[in-house]
């Protein structure tokens, strides 16, 4: 892998991002490429918006994407999607979480959440939308909606997927072990359903 | 050689660590955090702790380093604010242990009430100033710090920015090198900082930064980097330099390492080779001033925003608009992408911070709301309450000083001839912080008519910041060693009683505090639950029952994130429900539901 590969995760606070971009920046690191992260910007498990980015290639000087420059987004919520997906390049892939998380607008009904959001995506970008959440407790818990995603973007990366198992396997609680390695294996499916 | 990625904070802690530091303190606030636990966690070697307040954290590293140990004191930008007052004077002093002060600066304001450049305030207390641009950066800068505080016997402070300290990159690791503590030597005109001892400290402090400028270019912690053919030197540091870098312009760039002081004989000989110089640094122009006055003409903040981050699309507006040529552009591509949108992408709605399922704030910010009072806020997870749709807080300036603030604006009132009540809010940890001073003024020249209820949200840590022991956790199970009684301190200082109450008992709490709202006088009143998030509180769910439910959303105004309207099968009208996944069992919105219509699961 020649050129730089862009990420951007997006979703609510609590949601777990610094968890995976802790996940992808040692996978990228133990594959050898330079990595920079911004771990996560906004204010954690307060229900905000929360995002973080992981860039590698060969040599990486800022962590930051510019707008109109990500290759994938990982958005963990529909509306996160929505407000990052000019992030992406043309062509761009758009990994969405279905499962919606009202925010504070919504619950108080000053304005109706948007269902219709598989709408409002670019029709330059590839988007790929599952209700993770419900995949995830088909697999007994909630907890590895994070690693479904990355299973996703996993397949789209020349990165050996031993690689990416060993460091979820230590990344994650020894309890939930077997889960995680599920919800990865089924994210790397997902990818492909569109 | 053993690589690691490392945040900024996580690096700054392992450089503390390989330079055989000593003692570490801080009072958490973000972006900094990380730092201290990271010591905690993996560093046994060193003694960390987080103190009571940014300036007792400041204080007990003046302690350790007057005592020959190397000494790291970290707090967000806001925090040397409260340690101004020891810092001030104790750089007047010959640092013996070397002392790093890492200042976590926050441009853009992601999560603090101000945006103020401590580059400015260290240069204000006669401290150089070193300026990471990475991990790895900020490893070897707080290494070098230590060296240089104690060469040149000045505190040092470590400014870092809010985007580096949460920003993964790679470091090299070595092992410790330890360090022997030589010991506290007394010396009364050197420590003890009154005038005449003061008298030639003045000439110390001015000294020890003139021979720190004439050895800058030995302690290499600056790069020029030549550009071939470059009629333009861009002068630069911190994370705005990476940012450069990505846009590859066709420029010299010198990049810096310690932007305080500036090497500035260099940067002459070198500016008079180029047709401009050109600054990039966020927020003030602190380069850029400095060197205007030592007589090299530069562009800076005419070009590049004096607020916010410095993103790589602002560098190169800036640039652009100065004529600096780059070999990679970001902006005309990005506007090329949009330009093909056939249509304009949606606005989307917001998503504001709010209160953590069963976060025990909501019922009493639920009553303040209702009460429609005048509320003082103060600093932490409780500040939400003046967002949307809560909006229960009037104001919220600065740790503790909601208590301060409600006398002052009561003497006021009633010089006006008003006593409407008036409600101050704080919990425990800024309440320790710096609330005890402010609620002890409040025992002075205090009227027995002045109406002031003070509510002291007590939920055993210090929940913003990510959930820190403080001197009221122990009682909740946390461990900690300090165990402070609140209402008995409070009883102590000399006021009548404090009203204890829990608040998911809401009834109770609700009458507690309309008694105290009508009551004259100072009523004091301390909540009891939990920080659910901390103390990782689930409970068996609640659920609504659609054909009780009446739509009246006196439970959606709780503001509770597994709450919302929805439309049932066989309902015409939408019906309240609690997304199970999400809820902690709480029990508010069942006690404030009119119907009894939500019950447990």
């Amino acid at each position: 892998m020649n050129k730089t590969v862009n990420i951007i995760m997006a979703g609510v606070g609590g949601q777990g991002l610094v968890l995976m971009t802790d996940i992808i920046s040692e996978v990228a690191f133990e594959a050898g490429y330079d990595v920079k992260t911004n771990d996560v910007v906004g204010l954690s498990q307060r229900g905000g918006k929360v995002w973080g980015s992981v860039r590698l290639g060969e040599t990486i000087h800022s962590p930051n994407i510019a707008k109109g420059h990500a290759d994938y987004l990982l958005a963990l919520e529909p509306l996160e999607g929505l407000r990052w997906q000019e992030y992406l390049k043309p062509q761009g892939q758009a990994f969405i979480n279905t499962a919606e998380i009202y925010p504070v607008f919504a619950i108080a009904e000053a304005a109706p959440y948007p269902h219709d959001f598989l709408d409002q995506f670019r029709k330059d970008i590839v988007v790929s939308a599952h209700d993770v959440l419900a995949l995830c407790l088909e697999l007994g818990t909630p907890k590895v909606v994070n690693v479904m995603m990355l299973g996703a973007l996993a397949k789209q990366l020349p990165i050996d997927s031993a690689i990416w198992r060993k460091v979820i396997g230590e990344s994650v609680p020894e309890k939930f072990f077997e889960e995680n390695m599920k919800a990865f294996e089924k994210g790397m499916t997902l990818g492909s359903l569109t | 050689m053993k690589v690691k990625m490392l945040t900024g904070n996580e690096a700054i802690a392992r450089g503390f660590y390989e330079a055989g530091g000593h003692v570490a303190a801080s009072y958490p606030g973000s972006p900094t955090v990380e730092m201290l636990e990271t010591i905690k966690k993996q560093y046994p070697e060193i003694y960390a702790e987080f103190s009571v307040n940014e300036k007792v954290a400041l204080e007990v590293g003046i302690g350790a380093s007057m005592t020959g140990a190397r000494t790291l004191v970290s707090m967000k930008h806001v925090g040397v604010n409260v340690a101004a007052d020891p810092l001030m004077t104790f750089t007047e002093t010959k640092t013996k242990g070397g002392f790093v002060l890492m200042s976590g600066d926050d441009p853009g304001m992601a999560s603090s009430q101000n945006e103020q450049d401590n580059r400015i305030f260290a240069k204000f207390a006669n401290m150089p100033v070193l300026d990471p641009a990475d991990s790895q950066e900020a490893k070897d800068f707080t290494m070098i710090g230590l060296e240089i505080s104690e060469r040149f016997e000045a505190p040092v402070m470590l400014r870092i920015t809010s985007r580096l300290c949460h920003s993964r990159t790679k470091v090299v690791l070595s092992d410790r090198t330890e360090v022997p503590i030589k010991g506290f030597v007394k010396s009364p005109s050197d420590y003890g900082m009154i005038p005449p001892n003061t008298f030639d400290k003045q000439f110390h402090m001015r000294q020890r930064i003139e021979k720190l400028q004439s050895a800058l270019d030995d302690l290499n912690i600056n790069r020029y980097e030549p550009y071939d053919g470059a009629d333009t030197l861009i002068i630069t540091s911190g994370l705005p330099y990476q940012n450069l870098r990505e846009l590859a312009p066709k420029a010299a760039v010198y990049k810096l390492g310690i932007v305080y002081p500036l090497p500035l004989d260099a940067l002459r000989a070198l500016a008079s080779k180029f047709n401009q110089v050109v600054v990039i640094e966020e927020m003030t122009g602190f380069i850029e001033d400095q060197l205007w006055l030592a007589g090299i003409p530069c562009v800076g903040k005419t070009a590049f925003p004096f607020t916010g981050e410095l993103d790589i699309e602002e560098i190169e507006t800036g640039l652009r608009m100065l004529g600096v040529e780059m070999a990679n552009v970001f902006l005309q591509v990005a506007e090329e992408a949009s330009a093909s949108e056939v249509e304009p992408l949606t606005p989307v709605m917001g998503r504001l911070p709010m209160f953590c399922a069963g976060c025990p704030h909501r019922p009493v910010f639920d009553i303040l709301k209702k009460s429609k009072k005048t509320v003082i806020g103060d600093i932490g997870c409780y500040s939400m309450g003046i967002l949307y749709p809560l909006e229960v807080l009037d104001s919220i300036i600065s740790m503790g000083a909601s208590l301060g603030m409600v006398k002052g604006m009561k003497k006021a009132e009633r010089l006006m001839g008003i006593n409407q009540p008036l409600v101050a809010v704080i919990g425990d940890g800024t309440f320790y912080h710096s609330g005890m001073t402010g609620l002890l003024n409040l025992l002075h020249q205090s009227d027995p008519t002045d109406n002031i209820t003070i509510l002291i949200l007590n939920n055993g840590t210090t929940a913003m910041t990510g959930g820190q022991p403080n001197a009221s956790s122990s009682p909740y199970g946390d461990g900690s060693d300090m165990n402070v009684d609140l209402p008995k301190l409070i009883e102590v200082m000399g006021f009548e009683s404090v009203k204890v109450v829990d608040q998911f008992d809401y009834k109770a709490a609700k009458k507690t505090m309309e008694d105290a709202f009508k009551h004259e006088g100072i009523d004091i009143i301390m909540t009891t639950r939990p920080c659910a998030l901390r103390f990782k509180i689930k409970e068996p769910h609640f659920a609504v029952d659609p054909s009780i439910c009446i739509a009246c959303r006196t439970c959606v105004k709780t503001n509770c994130p597994p709450i919302h309207m929805k439309h049932y099968e066989g309902f015409d009208k939408q019906k309240s429900s609690i997304d199970p996944s999400m809820c902690v069992g709480c029990s508010v919105c069942s006690q404030v539901c009119p119907v009894g219509a939500i019950k447990r699961s």
